[in-house]
């Protein structure tokens, strides 16, 4: 019925002194040490999720969550954002049926102009962003296909171990900067004016400053680049160092995923609700052979950033779940409460006969 | 031991059912094989080293390292690969140095190379104590003979031929050939119990020509030649010739001295090596203990050949996407005509089948390479640390703590379902104690048995124990005390002269031998059971000091017969002795008085006492009647003893018959018990006496607590079926309350066709009565199961009949009846017959079994359950060897299995499922980002992310559970017994749990891919600037690990500051190490230069790290909320019953709780307490000698010497010369 004979020979606490014959000499004694660790008596908090604790909790996480959520749509709402699909738009209509030959085409004019209406006032500085879909940026062959030591430094100009089938022109001199990334770089340009007065598009101080100081270096100049028979991209200017070149830099900083926004500048003034954006889109870059879309977008950033619902909506909704939780735990405590620690519930109490010996 | 394998030979020489023994305990037998012999044998010349070198001997020096310094990192390494898991990264690993995979070799081979590590640090470590251990034994120091002198060498410098002499006490080096030996006539005393854990001592003769060889000048001159066997591993046989002075004289195993037995009361003996080191036969005997493995694990190896499965689905997924995404268009893939075979759009199925690789390397990571090695590490510690260093299972009486020999089975402890238990030394102490005795229907003795107080204390009523008098005698074997017995108080008694006789009975009626000074303090009983000792020993203390036998006369030092404090030598004439056996359940002595008187002095089963006593007097039969009753409920052995006047011609005219048919030369033994009939009828009652066998301490209790929990206990003996049935009744085991089935061989028909001799008709005969007897049985069972509150179920079998039983046609019936009944007592079995039955229940029923025994005889049945328990602390030393676990007290089985089996069970689960929730969860975040990359197969995370996940970032905490997780306190524990229910039915790692686990791994890391990236995809600072590929992961990541981490806290039942270092200095050390990481400018990779500053320097990065865990761990809280609510485990119910106390600190008060019973409980005791009519049990019970030499005999094998050969022997030697009357 209890547990006396197992424990009583035992001893308390490690106090050597108490079982009934006295222990052999202290140096022969096996007794073991007493220590917390071993007698697994570490002083430990026992959490018990009741249900208080389960109502707290969840009341607590919404509480917390729906302002948060509050203030995070709220920063993106006050985001403003111009999103404009041109692949499709852009394409002449006598080429609709054969965009490939249009795209590669080296004679036809790409030049496609649209105006844009601002819905709301933007603070500047606005930021322009391309949009690209279904371009596996992440893509494995595409990734590795760079060269980091080569992108640093004159001296890596040889490094070019990764980067086939861009690693070397016809001659065998290496590219610079080789590899599939940079060949592919993004060539469609965006000119802005506004009631006819241009809009400057700043270039500058759009890649991460890390990337711009320490992975692409100031003495390394395109070299070889977009020599060979086949053009994947924009071109670069052989005089000036890729640490520069920061189109490159944004577009080597490779995307998760296969529809991403890269920056491709800004423009440092503010826009007015109901002005008109004249927009000169060149459009050079081959989405078509693989159906990818491309957006350009304008949008202003807040705290938050670029305008983003879904965390907000993320925040509300899970905040709003656990209160609706809460009340639900709290409903079914009053429908079916459980008293805490009643011995009915164990189970050897619950069906008898195979309790008793 | 190798009496079994004959036990088996023999059987299958009978052409019976050898072959259905054959499959079952394969494995346990591999203990007593007899190795084939070598051809050949061996020459040894003695004494001379020069002649033995051509043959190169093998030295005395033993190694049971598995490695040495050489060999250790090969064999190692192999060892370690010879598991799947470490096989398999290592394919990994390789796989990875390929241009096929997606991740720098790194990734796999960090992790494998510390998992290597660690385990080898392991082995070495283990391997070093096994060293040091053999250092020890080596360095031991013997006396060999050198130059007619006795150098003392270490051990291992002895050689074969070499004469050594052991002193007394001493412990023989290697095997020796006895040549001679202090005592006159060239024996000397051996204790074995190194060997079979048999304390009795044994004799060993030396042959007669080598006598003389005692002193080094002798010895020196001693030149033999020894021929014999090749060295072997049978205990009990030895051939061999001696030859000395071209004189040949054969050797049997009576001149051998076995390494590791111990030489008693002898000064010295002098031997000549002939087997050493690890040709010793108990070095051959020495068995690899077969490593077992727990249920747990193999079901563990199931989960992982899931998750190959899950693996081999996933790859197959992404290798068919592959294939299908590859095409031209995607010109920036520059798929030219000249790309690579894994990419080239000509050959779509080349493609999908190298990305299946290129895939299996990248989920690698499903398959948690650190398990089995975290699993090991806290199994290790929970052993060496927990179990060898539980306070609670210290016995300080023999100073001995728990001992895990293993480190495998902890988690088996939990589950157990059968208990099988030896009964001597285990249950019992095999210290009989004369407790309490009827005399002319009166009662005496104060004592309280332990069953009585437990019975006691189930009513609620709390026993004084009562104070012994201040003069209570206690000696070895006499536990007693009533004033009005002792110091020659009885004399006052209603009845003194009853009193009298019934002393004069214990001090005569026996076969006990006095030794050593003929003084009371001083005089040790050598007997043939400790049962007769005892009740000599009462005779002693009552007055009637029994101090000398010759083998015509017992001499009795009567005190306080005629006056108080006088003291008279009486002088007994033995004329008979009727010895005891198992048929007769009785012992008479015929004895003529100094003054001519003629008394038959008879003890005996009450049954057969009572059937000869003579007519009259029925009042005092009644009440002696009762009070065998009553001693036999308490759990007493009882003895009747009756007396009878004989006059001269009677005794005369039986006389002649009996020297008649002692000096019959058929059926003699038959004969003698037909004439002893004769006479051993109108006996007298004296009264009864009550031996108590003592149990162990609180064995009782324990059993009734594990049976609480839900464990069946089967007692395996060699003993007598009354004595088991009495130890039974003493350990709570059976009570009258219980209906019994009992199968036994003793019947009269079987008796009947036994005494016609046919071999082939008795195992017919058996075999039809047993399949009755089990069907009857099995009928009627069924009937009590259907009825509902039916009582509960006993089956005791004898080995005989057992032996039947087992047989393949009746073994299901067998099964199906035993696991009905709540106990089970097989007596009379063999080892062999022991292991047969654990492996019965663990294949046929296929539960989790423990066997716990004491000797050797328990190996065997140690070995074949899936958990072996050895007591230690006693001599014998082979079944702790044999063991998993050793213990030095039954009852220290609570603490076993109730809290460090229970623990081991729920921390091993958790740390199973949540390594396994851990990596699913990681790797499917991959395998979803895999559908993103068109099926690509590039990686998400940077290759030290992935390969430092398992082994920094989330390894130590769930170590830490592993270690410190407990759910209720081991005091709770072990008051609530019902909550090992969880361990037997597997609650907490059955395919269930895994799938849920499985199903909150899809779920977060679909919530960690899916939130992270769809939240990451604009701009993420008034800059504008948008994240890339390692941006995402490494946010993907942090959340990861302080999700998984989180987790882990969230399965803990209890927190100890550890929880909190492990789990938040894992979530630190991933912060620590991006830090350093993302500052670090690597040669050629510099994917995560400096993201971790650009993500903390957004606000995205911290409402993100808030968002994530929190939606992840959202799931599992509600579902652990809604459990924990609606279906409660019990141990969370008694959580919740005891929420408000302290930890272990009030161990003690939790003890007084314990005693008190709910009124149902009381109220159902008080039902089963109620009487049924049925006889009551009135347990006679007596030891005659041993199992061993009752098997032996019957298979005719040789068998050691026992104790009662030992005393006569003796006896017949120190008193050679008094003249024989008879």
């Amino acid at each position: 019925m209890n547990t006396k004979g197992a424990t009583s020979s035992g001893g308390n606490d490690g106090n050597p002194s108490d079982s009934a014959s006295p222990p052999p000499s202290k140096k022969n004694s096996k007794r073991p040490k007493y220590s917390r660790f071993t007698q697994q008596e570490l002083p430990a908090c026992k959490p018990i999720l009741t249900p208080g604790w389960v109502i707290t909790a969840f009341t607590v996480v919404g509480i917390l969550f729906i302002p948060i959520g509050l203030v995070c749509l709220f920063a993106s709402e006050r985001v403003v954002e111009i999103v404009y699909q041109y692949e499709a738009d852009c394409v002449p209509a006598d080429y609709s049926n054969n965009v490939l030959a249009y795209i590669q085409s080296s004679d036809t004019n790409k030049t496609c102009t649209r105006t844009l209406t601002v819905p709301k006032y933007m603070k500047n500085p606005v930021f322009i962003y391309y949009q690209l879909d279904n371009f596996y940026q992440n893509h494995r062959r595409y990734v590795k296909s760079r060269s980091d030591t080569q992108l640093r430094s004159k001296a890596g100009e040889r490094e070019i171990k990764n980067c086939p089938p861009e690693g070397t022109t016809k001659s065998g001199d290496p590219i610079v900067p080789c590899g599939l990334i940079a060949w592919s770089l993004f060539n469609d340009t965006y000119g802005f004016s506004l009631e006819n007065e241009v809009l400057n598009v700043s270039k500058k101080n759009i890649a991460w400053k890390s990337d711009q100081e320490h992975k692409f270096g100031s003495d390394v100049y395109p070299k070889n680049f977009q020599s060979g028979g086949l053009i994947g991209g924009a071109k670069l200017n052989s005089s000036i160092p890729l640490s520069e070149q920061e189109d490159l830099i944004v577009w080597m900083r490779t995307a998760a995923l296969p529809t991403f926004r890269k920056l491709y500048g800004k423009i440092e003034k503010e826009l007015q609700a109901n002005e008109n954006i004249t927009v000169v889109i060149q459009n050079n870059y081959n989405t078509y052979s693989f159906g990818g879309g491309k957006k350009l977008v304008l949008s202003t950033t807040g705290w938050i950033g670029g305008k983003n619902d879904f965390l907000g909506i993320a925040y509300l909704t899970v905040g709003g779940l656990c209160l609706f939780l809460a009340i639900s735990f709290i409903l079914v405590y009053v429908v079916k409460p459980r008293p805490l620690g009643d011995p009915s519930y164990l189970s050897w109490n619950r069906n008898p006969s195979g309790h008793l010996n | 031991m190798s009496g079994w394998d004959r036990v088996r030979s023999s059987r299958s020489r009978l052409g019976r059912n050898s072959s259905g023994y054959g499959r079952a305990p394969s494995r346990t037998v591999t203990l007593g094989r007899v190795q084939p012999q070598a051809p050949g044998h061996r020459t040894i010349y003695c004494n001379d080293r020069e002649a033995n070198l051509p043959v190169r001997f093998k030295g005395n020096s033993i190694s049971t390292t598995k490695y040495n310094f050489f060999t250790f990192l090969p064999k190692g390494l192999f060892e370690q690969f010879r598991r799947v898991a470490n096989l398999y990264f290592l394919m990994i690993s390789i796989l990875s140095t390929t241009p096929i995979s997606p991740v720098h070799p790194v990734t796999n081979v960090v992790p494998l190379s510390l998992v290597l590590f660690v385990s080898l640090v392991k082995e070495a470590f283990e391997d070093w104590k096994r060293f040091q251990n053999d250092m020890t034994i080596n360095n031991n120091i013997i006396d060999v003979l050198q130059d007619q002198k006795w150098e003392a060498v270490s051990w291992k410098k002895l050689q074969v031929g070499d004469i050594v002499r052991v002193k007394h006490d001493g412990v023989f080096p290697a095997d020796l050939i006895f040549l001679a030996s202090t005592n006159p006539d060239g024996v000397c005393y051996i204790e074995t119990s190194n060997l079979d854990g048999e304390t009795n001592l044994k004799i060993r003769k030396a042959l007669e020509r080598t006598w003389d060889y005692l002193t080094p000048e002798k010895a020196s001159e001693f030149k033999g030649e020894v021929q014999c066997e090749q060295p072997n591993n049978s205990l009990y046989t030895f051939t061999g010739n001696l030859i000395v002075q071209k004189q040949t004289l054969p050797l049997t195993p009576n001149q051998i001295l076995l390494r590791g037995c111990s030489l008693r009361n002898t000064e010295y003996i002098v031997g000549a090596v002939v087997f050493t080191g690890h040709e010793t036969k108990v070095m051959m005997n020495a068995m690899n203990v077969p490593s077992k493995r727990s249920t747990l694990e193999r079901k563990l190896d199931k989960l992982i050949l899931a998750l190959f499965g899950t693996l081999f689905v996933m790859c197959l997924i992404g290798a068919i996407g592959s294939g299908v995404f590859i095409n031209r268009k995607y010109f920036y893939l520059g798929l030219g005509e000249s790309v690579e075979n894994q990419f080239n759009p000509n050959n779509r199925f080349l493609v999908a089948t190298l990305t299946m690789f290129t895939l299996i390397t990248l989920y690698s990571t499903i398959i948690p390479i650190s398990l089995y090695v975290s699993i090991e590490m806290i199994k290790f510690i929970q052993s060496t640390q927990f179990i060898n260093k539980d306070l609670h299972m210290y016995h300080a009486e023999t100073n001995t703590p728990a001992l895990a020999r293993t480190s495998n089975l902890n988690e088996e402890l939990g589950q157990v379902e059968y208990i099988f238990s030896d009964k001597t030394g285990t249950l019992t102490r095999n210290l009989m104690e004369f407790f309490k005795c009827s005399i002319g229907g009166e009662v005496y003795g104060t004592g309280i048995t332990e069953i009585e107080r437990g019975l006691a204390e189930r009513d609620g009523i709390k026993i004084q124990e009562a104070s012994k008098s201040a003069n209570a005698v206690h000696d070895k074997g006499f536990n007693f005390d009533d004033v009005r017995l002792m110091r020659g108080s009885w004399r006052n008694e209603p009845n003194p002269d009853t009193c009298k006789e019934f002393f004069r009975c214990l001090a005569i009626c026996h076969t006990v031998l006095p030794e050593g000074d003929e003084s009371p303090e001083k005089v040790t009983y050598q007997a043939a059971s400790p049962d007769e000792a005892a009740l000599v020993t009462a005779a002693k203390n009552f007055g009637f000091f029994f101090y000398r036998r010759t083998p015509t006369m017992i001499y009795v030092r009567e005190s306080h017969v005629e006056n108080m404090g006088k003291i008279q030598d009486v002088s007994y004439e033995i004329l008979n002795v009727l010895e005891f056996n198992s048929t007769r359940k009785r012992q008479s002595v015929v004895c003529r008085y100094p003054d001519g008187r003629l008394v038959l002095y008879c003890k005996g089963a009450d049954t057969v006492i009572f059937e000869r006593l003579a007519d009259g007097n029925t009042d005092i039969k009644k009440v002696t009647r009762e009070h065998l009753e009553e001693f036999g409920s308490a759990g007493l052995r009882t003895l009747c003893l009756a007396y009878r006047d004989l006059s001269p011609e009677v005794y005369e005219s039986w006389n002649e018959k009996f020297i008649q048919a002692k000096s019959s030369l058929r059926d003699r033994e038959k004969k003698l018990d037909e004439v002893a009939e004769l006479i051993e009828n109108n006996l007298n009652l004296i009264g009864a006496t009550a031996i108590e066998d003592k149990l162990q301490e609180g064995v009782p209790t324990c059993i009734e607590t594990l049976s609480r929990a839900g464990i069946k206990i089967w007692v395996l003996t060699g003993d007598k079926m009354e004595t088991a049935i009495n130890i039974a009744y003493a350990c709570n085991l059976i009570n009258n309350g219980m209906k019994q089935f009992i199968i036994s061989s003793e019947t009269n028909a079987i008796r009947e066709v036994e005494d016609r001799g046919d071999q082939v008709e008795i195992a017919r005969f058996i075999k039809e009565e047993v399949k009755r007897e089990l069907n009857k049985c099995l009928k009627e069972a069924q009937h009590h199961l259907h009825t509902v509150s039916g009582p509960k179920l006993a089956l005791v079998i004898d080995g005989k009949c057992l032996m039947y039983a087992l047989d393949p046609s009746l073994r299901v019936i067998l099964l199906n009846l035993s696991l009905n009944c709540s106990s089970v007592v097989c007596c009379r079995v063999s080892p062999l017959q022991k292991a047969q039955v654990t492996s019965l229940v663990k294949k046929g029923a296929r539960k989790i079994t423990l066997s716990i025994g004491d000797g050797a005889n328990d190996v065997s049945m140690i070995q074949a359950a899936h958990v072996g328990v050895g007591i230690s602390g006693l001599e014998g030393m082979q079944a702790v060897m044999a063991s998993d676990f050793a213990i030095a007290q039954f009852r220290f089985l609570t603490d076993l299995l109730l809290v460090h089996g229970r623990w081991s069970y729920l921390r091993i689960c958790k740390v199973v499922t949540y390594f396994f929730y851990k990596n699913l969860t990681f790797t499917l975040t991959q395998f979803w980002f895999t559908f993103r990359t068109g099926f690509s197969g590039q990686r998400f995370y940077d290759d030290w992310f992935q390969s430092l996940y398992n082994v920094i970032f989330t390894a130590l905490p769930v170590i830490i559970v592993g270690l410190f997780d407990k759910d209720v306190s081991a005091s709770l524990s072990k008051k609530y017994p019902e909550l090992y229910k969880e361990g037997m039915r597997n609650v907490f790692f059955k395919w269930k749990v895994v799938a849920i686990w499985a199903f909150f791994s899809v779920y977060q890391s679909l919530v960690f891919f899916y939130f992270v990236t769809t939240s990451s995809s604009n701009g993420h600072n008034s800059d504008g600037k948008i994240f890339g590929l390692w941006d995402v992961s490494t946010m993907a990541f942090t959340c990861v690990v302080v999700t998984v981490n989180l987790r882990l806290l969230m399965i803990c039942n209890s927190i100890t500051r550890w929880h909190y270092i492990s789990v938040g200095g894992s979530i630190l050390a991933w912060f620590l190490f991006i830090f350093v990481y993302s500052i670090i400018k690597t040669p050629k990779t510099e994917n995560v230069y400096f993201v971790i500053y650009v993500l903390m320097s957004t606000f995205y990065f911290y409402l993100t790290l808030l968002l994530v865990p929190i939606v992840a761990l959202l799931c599992d809280f509600v579902y652990q909320g809604v459990q924990r609510w609606f279906f409660p485990y019990d141990y969370q119910i008694v959580q919740e019953i005891h929420r408000h106390e302290l930890d272990d600190r009030s161990r003690t008060d939790l003890l007084e709780v314990g005693n008190q019973l709910t009124p149902e409980e009381a109220r159902s005791y008080a039902i089963a307490q109620l009487p049924r009519e049925i006889s009551k049990h009135t347990g006679f019970a007596f030891d005659s000698p041993g199992y061993e030499s009752f098997f032996a005999s019957q298979l005719g094998i040789y068998a050691p010497h026992k104790a009662w050969d030992v005393a006569r022997r003796a006896s017949m030697r120190t008193k050679p010369n008094l003249p024989k009357k008879n």
